[in-house]
């Protein structure tokens, strides 16, 4: 089944998706490293510092993290373009060019927050060093850069779908791409007004992740469907109609979670509190789309008397089945059970965001991008039906199993903060640091390293997996 | 520097006591959601026997009393009570809703060829 | 082929994806205009007048701030009060009250202070909460931060503590020297001032309900 799709030979768009998987997987990496440096620093807090302090190792953390998925999402739709427009990418030199430049700014980047770190309160700081604005920390300099290879991505993907089939799932991505590349202009200037920085910051933020990026995750799961189980090309597509209209009619407008306290109007609640409510219905509802499909091809396959499994690509389905459940788990839960206002006054900005942040992160998008990878993997080597190894194996239960580790010891931390620092004592300096001294504060921080450190050996796991699976002789090619 | 709080005005405070089972009765929210969508799913498709359904109609009504656990504890005030009942009664229909398109789309393109997959 | 009903007809859901998205986007650039304006900053004129605004003007700096129980809102709103000195003047002009706001912005973002604290809520969990950091009874004239830089204003203590911050530890987890000058430190402090007289619809909730007391009420 679906074997014409495994067309990585020969393929110059294919071979450029390899290039942004491999500089994802680096920087996943080094994610993964800075993350543990911050989680020592909660249990040791002299270590480093005042050489890599928390803040930048924190800042290169969240950094390598949101620019290792743009790689790798930048990757995947380069992969699937040929397979579902049935033409070479066009314009795959300014790809390839882009690539380069992107690369190379992003060292340029890492290397100026390593060695500068900070600089004076001048508008040169701003442009040169980093702007101190979470998540989209990076230099003025870098923004330019980075519309600009967004842009030429954003190109390429417009001509290909233009040029060749404009199919269901290349239409989505092409709208959503755009949007995706568009919203981050939103976040490249200054002020001096805190509530007007934070509103467009969010614009960036929540648009991408709970509605661009969303979107984007629908779209690579239909294709997913489609080239490993063999799904049914036209129910996945109307399905995928389906999810963006639930996506974007809750995701939008889910941005009012955000609006609760940063000095924007009361009205916020309410919209904030409706739309969140909304928000798990798409991912329920994904997650059991995955789960029908499977069920159904299986099924159809077995009424023909072909017992075998419909999957050819083992250890790439998982992480799609993975993706399902934790973009539920950790979008979808741990978002939920802090996002209505009443609640949210006692939990916003503890240890929950956190807890959030880390599940949701890695179950809605790191899940989907290390299938993706592994599909690379298997169409670069000719493999029809791709199987799992012991790494693959040792990786996935590692990196799963220490994320949510992470995620439950930072529930339980921020559940200490919410009780004795918020609800309490008020959230004064005293009260903060009277909540940090706990017992079970600390306890859970300590299992917070540990599991991060299961999680970094997962990865080392990952790494070997991905750069020797391709050579396994258990595959049937 | 700081004004004596005057308690009987607040917006009504979640008792200290209450944090945990909001926390808990939310996250069930979405568990026995998922329960009741994905039992319902799968004795439609036959994945499970008939007889499990009414287990999926309880993970409804164990959502709905979770959500109301829920707002009870955070003293929701009168909009929000009134969006979570009309999510719970949508919540009810939904996975049917699903269901039945997506069992049509499969029924009606049955009979075609398919070409693009196989 | 067989009779398509509307519900399979994937035109039909592609319209509707389409309409759902931009009828969201609409509402959203709606709401954002009527946001935008609730949420720029006042003016010096407004301070005097006493109209209140969401996010006052710079010269905020020359005002007393408390953080007072609203009984209409039924929560905390920030309150301004009557002329307070800020490092030995309250006549900071418009102009000066802008340039130093502008610095102490500048010098939150360039120092990466929310990569260990939050403002407004929002950063990293690493270290005390700055949004009303202003108003903590630790810094006030019984605070014991004020006592331990040994200044006797709590501008002066604050902008001490932020050129010097690992001569003055609070907890095993200490603020790094970030190469604050006191000119960026009158900024930042500036900046923090500023920030705590945003409304923020009652967040943090309670806040110095203990009068910032470790133990016992």
């Amino acid at each position: 089944m679906a074997s014409n799709h495994l067309t990585g030979v020969g393929s110059e768009s294919k071979q450029l998706a390899t290039w942004y998987f491999t500089f994802a997987a680096i920087l996943f990496g080094a994610q993964l490293l800075f993350g543990l440096v911050a989680a020592i620093q909660y249990v040791m807090p002299g270590f480093l510092f005042e050489i890599v302090d928390f803040s930048v190792a924190r800042m290169i953390h969240i950094n390598a993290l949101v620019v290792w998925m743009v790689f790798a999402m930048f990757g995947a739709v380069y992969w699937l373009l040929p397979d579902e427009t049935g033409i070479e990418t066009v314009g795959i030199k300014i790809g390839k060019l882009l690539f380069w430049v992107f690369a190379g700014a992003i060292v340029v980047v890492v290397l100026v927050y390593l060695l500068v770190q900070v600089g004076p309160a001048t508008e040169s700081s701003i442009w040169l060093i980093h702007e101190g604005r979470e998540y989209i920390e990076a230099p003025r300099w870098a923004d330019f850069g980075i519309v600009v290879v967004a842009l030429g991505f954003v190109f390429n993907l417009f001509a290909t779908g233009m040029k060749g089939k404009q199919t269901g799932i290349v239409t989505v991505l092409m709208a959503d791409m755009l949007a995706f590349a568009g919203l981050y202009l939103t976040g490249m200037f200054f002020t001096d007004n805190i509530s007007v920085d934070q509103f467009w910051w969010w614009w960036v933020i929540h648009l991408w992740v709970e509605a661009t990026w969303e979107v984007y995750v629908g779209a690579i799961a239909a294709y997913g469907l489609i080239t490993m189980i063999g799904a049914h090309r036209k129910v996945v597509e109307m399905w995928l109609w389906i999810e963006v209209a639930m996506l974007f009619g809750s995701g939008i407008l889910g941005l009012g979670h955000h609006y609760f306290w940063i000095g924007t109007p009361e009205y916020w609640w309410e919209i904030g509190a409706l739309f969140s409510a909304l928000e798990p219905l798409p991912l329920v509802a994904m997650f059991i789309h995955v789960l029908y499909d499977w069920g159904k091809t299986q099924g159809a396959e077995e009424a023909k008397g072909n017992p075998a499994s419909v999957i050819n690509n083992k250890p790439a389905f998982t992480w799609f089945v993975l993706n399902a459940f934790g973009n539920f788990l950790g979008a979808g839960i741990w978002g939920f059970f802090h996002t209505l206002p009443q609640v949210n006054l006692y939990t916003h900005g503890t240890q929950f965001t956190s807890a959030h942040g880390h599940l949701a992160f890695f179950g809605a998008y790191a899940t989907i991008l290390i299938g993706m990878m592994y599909m690379a993997v298997q169409g670069t080597n000719g493999i029809k039906v791709m199987k799992s190894t012991k790494s693959t194996i040792a990786a996935t239960w590692m990196i799963a199993g220490g994320v949510m580790g992470m995620g439950i010891a930072l529930t339980i931390a921020g559940y200490v903060q919410v009780m004795v620092s918020r609800a309490q004592m008020g959230a004064t300096w005293a009260g903060y640091f009277d909540g940090q001294s706990g017992m079970w504060f600390a306890q859970a921080m300590d299992w917070r390293l540990f599991m991060g450190a299961v999680t970094m050996l997962g990865f080392v796991f990952l790494a070997k997996d991905l750069l020797s699976i391709g050579k396994a002789t258990h595959h049937e090619r | 520097m700081l004004a004596p709080i005057n308690e009987s005005v607040m917006i009504a405070e979640i008792a200290l006591d209450d944090f945990l089972p909001i926390f808990i009765s939310s996250s069930l929210v979405l568990v026995f959601g998922a329960v009741y969508a994905i039992v319902f799913t799968f004795v439609k498709v036959g994945a499970f026997k008939p007889w499990v359904m009414p287990f999926g109609y309880l993970g409804w009504v164990l959502t709905a009393y979770c959500l109301y656990l829920m707002g009870s504890l955070m003293h929701v005030g009168e909009f929000t009570q009134k969006a979570l009942i009309v999510t719970m009664i949508g919540y009810l229909f939904l996975p049917h809703a699903i269901y039945y398109m997506i069992d049509r789309v499969h029924e009606e393109n049955e009979h075609e060829v398919v070409s693009d997959n196989s | 082929m067989a009779k398509r009903s509307v519900w399979s007809d994937n035109r039909f859901w592609q319209r509707s994806a389409a309409w759902v998205t931009g009828f969201a986007s609409i509402l959203l650039i709606w709401l954002t205009f009527d946001t935008s304006a609730q949420i720029s900053m006042g003016t010096d004129a407004d301070l005097q007048n006493g109209v209140t605004k969401r996010v006052p003007a710079p010269t905020v700096i020359n005002y007393k701030i408390t953080y007072e129980m609203d009984t209409v809102r039924g929560h905390e709103v920030p309150v301004i009060g009557e002329k307070e000195m800020f490092f030995g003047r309250d006549d900071w002009s418009e102009e000066e009250a802008a340039e130093l706001l502008h610095l102490g912005k500048l010098g939150s973002q360039s120092k990466n202070c929310m990569n260990c604290h939050t403002l407004l809520g929002n950063g990293a969990y690493y270290a005390p909460d700055l949004t009303k950091a202003w108003l903590d009874p630790a810094w006030g004239p019984e605070g014991s931060l004020q006592s331990m830089t040994g200044k006797s204003s709590k501008e002066e203590a604050m902008a001490e503590f932020l050129q010097h911050p690992s001569q003055y530890p609070t907890h095993a987890r200490m603020m790094p020297d970030l190469g604050i000058t006191a000119e960026e430190a009158q900024g930042l402090v500036a900046f923090l001032k500023h920030m705590s007289s945003i409304d923020t619809n009652g967040f943090p909730r309670n806040f110095g309900k203990i009068k910032g007391a470790v133990h016992g009420k």
